[in-house]
């Protein structure tokens, strides 16, 4: 193999991929998890910089990190676990669940899509925008299917995480909500992984519900999206 | 291990045979999310190694999606055009989400809730 071969292959670009995660997950466990410190946040620039500086295309790049990415569809189905292990919580709470759920899941679609089409955003914007609620890897692959852009969907999803975890609870402290399970269900759906992981950190009931509030949002969610795509 | 491997693998295959035939919008992968629900109601056992797997693919989720969002690489035009709107968008929504979710939650377990042994 050449030097030339060796920096379009899956060895060289998943061990590059993986090391420069891995110092900015170490930055972030050193902040104590702050949302700002999101390794995604600091690793996707400075991959970036590094495709530009070795002029490799992305379709090579992608091509190369492929069975990183693959990993995404076992771990959505992966989700199921936890959604299965509060079953007996979901049977209780049924119907806070599935009206906050459903509420929430309408304002986040409504409001996204609603206030970017003010900015003139045309179709393939919209569509990646209007599954932000959900878990990354199922906002690029609903946004991929409404024509959307994937890669736009994940940083929009990220950075909706972040905003979510910082905001989450000097808002609902500011809104006098007490109850763990609307405080955690809420930043679920709202923040999906970034907000449960900050749930986590004030609660165990709070971070049960906001994974619980995460996977069941990436079902409901892409549900009304794809209702929305046939309708529209 | 493998058999918990095996089994998210069949979920998603059988999600992703779903999504083709029926052309339904929803993921083949959040198909499979729903398929594997149904099938651990179905079949009820003990399985340590699916919550280990699948434990460890949703705790490493973060690393998968890098590869993804360094696409943005070849969004420049969308990002410089759009970007004002959709921080705008993305902050007025997330935080619109949260305090609806949170209040109809907190309206509905008041209202249909009797709390017992809470």
């Amino acid at each position: 193999m050449n030097d030339a071969a060796l920096l379009a292959a899956p060895l060289f670009w998943l061990t590059v991929t993986l090391g420069v995660f891995e110092f900015f997950d170490t930055a972030s466990k050193r902040s104590g998890r702050h949302p700002l410190c999101h390794p995604v946040l600091w690793s996707t620039p400075v991959l970036i910089g590094v495709l530009l500086a070795t002029g490799t295309p992305y379709t090579a790049y992608k091509a190369a990190t492929m069975p990183l990415s693959f990993l995404l569809g076992p771990a959505v189905v992966g989700l199921a676990v936890p959604i299965w292990a509060e079953r007996v919580r979901i049977r209780r709470l049924a119907v806070p669940i599935s009206l906050a759920l459903l509420a929430g899941a309408v304002t986040s679609i409504v409001s996204a899509v609603g206030i970017l089409a003010l900015f003139g955003a045309p179709r393939e914007i919209l569509a990646s925008i209007a599954p932000r609620a959900t878990t990354t890897p199922v906002a690029m692959a609903v946004a991929g299917h409404l024509g959307g852009i994937p890669a736009l969907a994940a940083v929009i999803v990220l950075f909706a995480g972040v905003v979510g975890a910082m905001i989450a609870t000097p808002l609902l402290n500011a809104l006098g909500l007490r109850d763990y399970r609307a405080r955690g269900f809420a930043i679920g759906v709202a923040a999906h992984g970034i907000g449960a992981a900050r749930a986590f950190q004030v609660d165990a009931t709070a971070g049960a519900l906001a994974s619980l509030g995460m996977a069941l949002n990436a079902v409901v969610t892409a549900a009304l999206l794809s209702i929305a795509a046939l309708l529209l | 291990m493998l058999r918990a491997i095996f089994l998210l693998l069949a979920c998603q295959l059988a999600g992703e045979a779903i999504h083709r035939l029926t052309g339904l919008a929803l993921p083949g992968s959040v198909i499979g999310m729903v398929l594997l629900v149904g099938w651990l109601a179905l079949v009820p056992l003990e399985r340590p190694g699916l919550v280990a797997v699948a434990g460890w693919l949703t705790a490493h989720l973060a690393v998968m999606f890098v590869p993804a969002a360094v696409g943005l690489i070849d969004e420049g035009a969308a990002l410089s055009a759009y970007g004002i709107g959709l921080v705008a968008a993305t902050i007025v929504s997330t935080v619109l989400t949260l305090v609806v979710t949170a209040l109809v939650f907190r309206w509905a377990l008041a209202r249909f809730v009797t709390e017992d042994s809470a």
